[in-house]
């Protein structure tokens, strides 16, 4: 066991606390970061890509981009406002 | 009649734990306290979301290369109303 460098321990054995919280605040990133790209996908595509045609366009694939940006964007705006007023 | 269990598809169900877990660890007040912050953190991500989600339909027509200050003011205002709105419905909801 003292060859083990990293902190996690090996497949079965309990975690120490603070492994833990790392492995459950690593997934949750992982999950909060799927769950906006998939939004993304589902608003980008509604408002880029109205006529589908066999392949992406120059301006589609920029909408795209201008709009990943844009929603991000958007995410920060409505999260500062909703948490940096206080009532 | 309302369900108002947490969505099976809010990022907090999607983690998974170590299968061999140390009882004890349930009591480490450490990771209660984790745990709570990591619960808040999670409710108000899907807020947030939730909410960018509507707005960026009421306020965004296309994506431009920036916001315009009309634009950037109507997702400010919207998330404001949004909570306005859902403490009228309570308050409403409350009075039936």
């Amino acid at each position: 066991m003292d060859s083990y460098s990293s902190s996690s321990p090996p497949m079965g054995a309990s975690p120490s606390p603070e492994a833990l919280m790392e492995q459950i605040q690593a997934q949750l990133a992982e999950a909060y970061a799927k769950e906006l790209i998939e939004t993304m996908r589902e608003k980008c595509f509604d408002k880029c890509i109205t006529k589908p045609g066999s392949s992406l366009s120059s301006g589609e694939s920029s909408c795209i981009s201008r709009c990943v940006d844009r929603y991000l964007e958007a995410t920060g705006i409505i999260s500062r406002s909703l948490f940096s007023q206080q009532r | 009649k309302f369900d108002s269990s947490s969505p099976s598809s809010s990022s907090s169900s999607r983690v998974k734990l170590p299968t061999a877990m140390d009882p004890n660890l349930a009591n480490n007040p450490q990771l209660i306290q984790f745990l709570s912050q990591e619960k808040e953190r999670a409710m108000a991500n899907e807020v947030v979301a939730k909410i960018t989600s509507s707005c960026w339909d009421k306020c965004v027509d296309k994506p431009g290369s920036k916001f315009s200050s009309s634009e950037t003011s109507c997702l400010s205002n919207c998330a404001l109303r949004y909570m306005d709105m859902t403490m009228l419905i309570m308050k409403r909801f409350q009075q039936q």
